[in-house]
């Protein structure tokens, strides 16, 4: 068999090599390469390379020199043996190689996720293939592959992708996906497990938002947001319109992770292990932007037909919102129905702002059932911007490594929360005072000699004005409140310092408890303020 | 002497299988603005020779050189040498023996030739054959289109010639950096990361490569390289740095035989130098 046949077609010259390159026959491929394409130097070349099986130095030297005088030299079709050969030298690096690969069909196959950009189905029992939408999506591919590694480097557990599939007219990415469920199936075929749901995916949540990013390496979420609050200036009134830019303005630089298409379907159980998923959308961020698209996910997408839902995620409407708002009490740390709605409509801005956009993009304005969407969603929007002045907000819970150096953070993070409030200076430094005693005390004791990370949960609630502080950590179990009060009569050298810290948090608080559960220390101050 | 801007050590005239002749080679080389060069022809030194003798005041600087084409029990190896005495015995002995072992193999070919298709050659034009500097392949390929057993040179390579195996008649890697050195060379790897032919030689291989090599003398490496890619250089010159070796530069240019251009060595002008090529410059008489 002949190993070169060079074909020019259309613009394009096609280099065919097959069979082996080596130094036997290497010099008469490059001759012949050579007079095919002499004089033809501002043609592009692309070598395919499909039924080449193996390819020696001395075929490498012959494609180095092609590349040399065609610098846009392109190689296709590269078997897996060629291009390890092809990676291992810095060919890849140098030229565009792009893998044959394998046709896969997912006729039939359980559609397990489904994100913005692809379709997740199970191929067999251990792996799964996400189908791109587009058809020229190995870029894409690529990127997802790309802060897939950086998430798991980080450490978020993800799945990366080992290998790229042709799936009809469009690739795939094939991950290994062993025995795996998505929370929305175990929401929509175990209702039992919702509230088991919403702590691992809120766990989740709180994982990839204090991840922090290196600069660079994860478009900026603000920069998306504004392009949707520009584009919504010529379907919004003029102030309204003003007031959107504003607010995603005002939101400041944030160097956290977020995932930008978090819903049950991107999170998988695996065995014991919660896995995400489809990491494409990865971003950087306030964590507002995150909120917005899961409020999207669960809520309003599905708000002019109750029945879209049930489509996507599997689960109904009232499941969904259920869902939503369980997970975002939980993730702001409350229980306060009031602030749930606060930042949940903070959330809708920019989620409407979103879903009008996509709706217009798609030709919305042009159906009828389109129109009814977007007129319902354009008037919460305008609704929710008269009320709103920040997009900002603080969650009421605050997990932090229990050392004496985070000291500053906790009692800013309490004042943040009673200046909300607009507590007297004095009841401020009291609960300072009292919030200090028990965290320093978390830091110093609870997991001497190692190290670990307590939460601190503030919650305020109206009618009669009520702050409680929560302390958790997995320290050790130790209960303060059974700590003999120290006898204060005896002089200041008398007394035991450490027992002294928790008589005034009593004396400062109006009520103290304690509890152990689930491995953990559970400390709750309440203080009723006038 | 102030350090040369383009350098090109690795190149071949027609004393072996390059289509330039020295006199050819000279002006090309000026013509690429190299102002450093060697001629590295294989198992011969007669191209280095003329080379010295044609050069003019005010033509870029000379470097004698030689590629050795050697094979031993753990693989085959092109070495280069530098900067030696042509005059001196030792290198001169082993192109000698260089040479006789291709002519031993031009003999086994024809003989080849003979036996197993009736392929034979007039006196005159055998002669002819065992008077070149360096015959092969090439040429027995085009006597024989001229007899009309071939259609094409490469039809003759192919089909006839690359049936016969020439066998294992090469000098070792340790005569012919011994012999370097003992006419005052500077023995040097010749695009390490290939080896001949086939080979492609990466990572820990390469370090053992190295090791053994460098155990029997070798002092140098050609890190740049026209077909080496960025990882390969950066590789190569690791191991420069890790062995205190000398870095060499050079293209393997072979006039219309082979696609390289002069001067592509990919050590691009302006480039800073590694210590390991300033270091062998000055062993040169160049200092920066």
């Amino acid at each position: 068999m002949k190993e070169v046949s060079v074909k020019t077609a259309g613009n394009e010259i096609s280099i065919i090599l097959s069979g082996r390159i080596d130094s036997n026959n290497a010099h008469d491929v490059e001759s012949e390469i050579m007079s095919a394409v002499s004089g033809k130097s501002s043609l592009p070349v692309v070598i395919d390379a499909e039924a080449l099986e193996y390819i020696s130095s001395a075929g490498l030297r012959v494609i180095l020199r092609i590349k040399k005088i065609f610098p846009d030299l392109r190689i296709i079709n590269v078997c897996t043996d060629v291009y390890d050969i092809l990676d291992m030298t810095g060919f890849t690096e140098m030229m565009t190689v792009e893998k044959a690969y394998r046709v896969v069909s997912v006729d039939g196959c359980e559609e397990i996720g489904r994100g913005a950009n692809g379709t997740i189905y199970r191929i067999d029992r251990d792996n799964v293939v996400k189908v791109y939408n587009n058809a020229d999506a190995l870029a894409d591919i690529q990127h997802e592959r790309e802060v897939a590694k950086l998430a798991l480097i980080l450490g978020i557990p993800t799945a990366i992708s080992y290998d790229i599939v042709r799936v009809g007219n469009s690739y795939g990415s094939v991950f290994e996906l062993l025995n795996a469920s998505s929370f929305s199936k175990i929401l929509s075929t175990e209702p039992e497990k919702f509230d088991w749901c919403v702590k691992e995916y809120v766990e989740m949540l709180k994982k990839i938002h204090s991840t922090v990013v290196p600069e660079g390496k994860l478009p900026d979420m603000k920069e998306t947001a504004l392009s949707w609050a520009r584009f919504m200036q010529d379907y919004l009134p003029e102030e309204s319109g003003k007031k959107l830019l504003s607010l995603v303005e005002a939101v400041p630089h944030d160097d956290h992770m977020i995932h930008g298409d978090y819903h049950t379907k991107n999170l998988e159980l695996q065995n014991d292990e919660v896995l995400l998923i489809d990491m494409d959308t990865l971003a950087v961020g306030h964590p507002i932007f995150e909120l917005a698209s899961m409020y999207n996910s669960f809520v309003g997408y599905s708000e002019a037909d109750h029945e879209t839902i049930k489509k996507f995620q599997g689960f109904d409407f009232e499941t969904g919102g259920a869902f939503w708002r369980a997970s975002l009490a939980a993730y702001l740390g409350t229980t306060s129905e009031k602030k749930v709605r606060e930042v949940e409509d903070k959330a809708r801005i920019i989620g409407y702002a979103r879903m009008i956009r996509r709706s217009i993009r798609r030709g919305g304005l042009d159906t009828a059932s389109g129109r009814a969407e977007i007129d319902l969603w354009k008037g919460e929007l305008i609704e929710l911007l008269e009320k709103t002045d920040t997009l900002l907000f603080t969650r009421n819970e605050l997990e932090i490594e229990a050392s004496n150096d985070n000291l500053p953070l906790v009692t800013d993070f309490i004042e943040q929360h009673l200046d909300e409030i607009g507590c007297s200076p004095k009841i401020k430094m009291q609960i300072s005072v009292a919030a200090e005693e028990i965290f320093v005390n978390i830091a110093n004791y609870a997991y001497n000699p190692g190290a670990g990370k307590a939460t601190v949960r503030v919650e305020v609630a109206d009618e009669p004005v009520t702050v409680t502080i929560t302390f958790i950590d997995s320290g050790k179990p130790f209960d303060p409140t059974k700590k003999a009060d120290p006898d204060v009569t005896l002089s200041a050298e008398e007394r035991n310092i450490g027992g002294l810290g928790i008589f005034m948090t009593k004396k400062i608080m109006d009520d103290i408890r304690y509890e152990y559960s689930d491995g953990k220390n559970i400390l709750t101050l309440k203080k009723d303020i006038k | 002497m102030s350090l040369p801007k383009k350098i090109d050590l690795h190149m071949h005239t027609s004393v072996s299988d390059g289509s330039d002749s020295p006199e050819e080679i000279i002006s090309h080389v000026k013509c690429a603005g190299i102002e450093l060069f060697s001629v590295t022809d294989h198992d011969a030194i007669k191209g280095c020779e003329t080379i010295t003798g044609l050069l003019e005041e005010g033509d870029p600087r000379f470097m004698t050189g030689v590629e050795f084409s050697c094979k031993d029990g753990e693989g085959q190896y092109h070495i280069l040498g530098y900067g030696y005495d042509p005059a001196s015995s030792p290198i001169r002995e082993a192109v000698g023996e260089g040479h006789a072992i291709r002519m031993e193999k031009l003999k086994k070919r024809l003989g080849f030739l003979k036996d197993e298709f009736g392929f034979v050659f007039s006196e005159e034009d055998e002669a002819a054959l065992f008077a070149l500097d360096n015959p092969g392949k090439p040429h027995i390929g085009n006597m024989m289109v001229r007899y009309g057993y071939a259609v094409s040179k490469e039809e003759a390579i192919s089909k006839y010639l690359d049936r016969f195996r020439a066998g294992n008649a090469y000098i070792t890697p340790e005569r012919a950096i011994s012999a370097i050195l003992d006419s005052g060379g500077v023995p040097v790897l010749a695009h390490p990361s290939y080896g001949r032919g086939d080979d492609l030689i990466l990572g820990s291989d390469m370090d053992a490569r190295l090791r053994r090599l460098i155990s029997l003398g070798l002092e140098g490496v050609e890190a740049f390289y026209s077909g080496f890619t960025e990882k390969l250089q950066a590789e190569i010159l690791g191991f420069a740095k890790k062995y205190s070796l000398f870095v060499t530069a050079g293209s393997d240019y072979h006039g219309s035989n082979k696609l390289v251009r002069l001067g592509d060595t990919n050590l691009s002008e302006g480039d800073e130098y590694p210590e390991g090529l300033l270091r062998f410059l000055e062993r040169a008489g160049f200092t920066a």
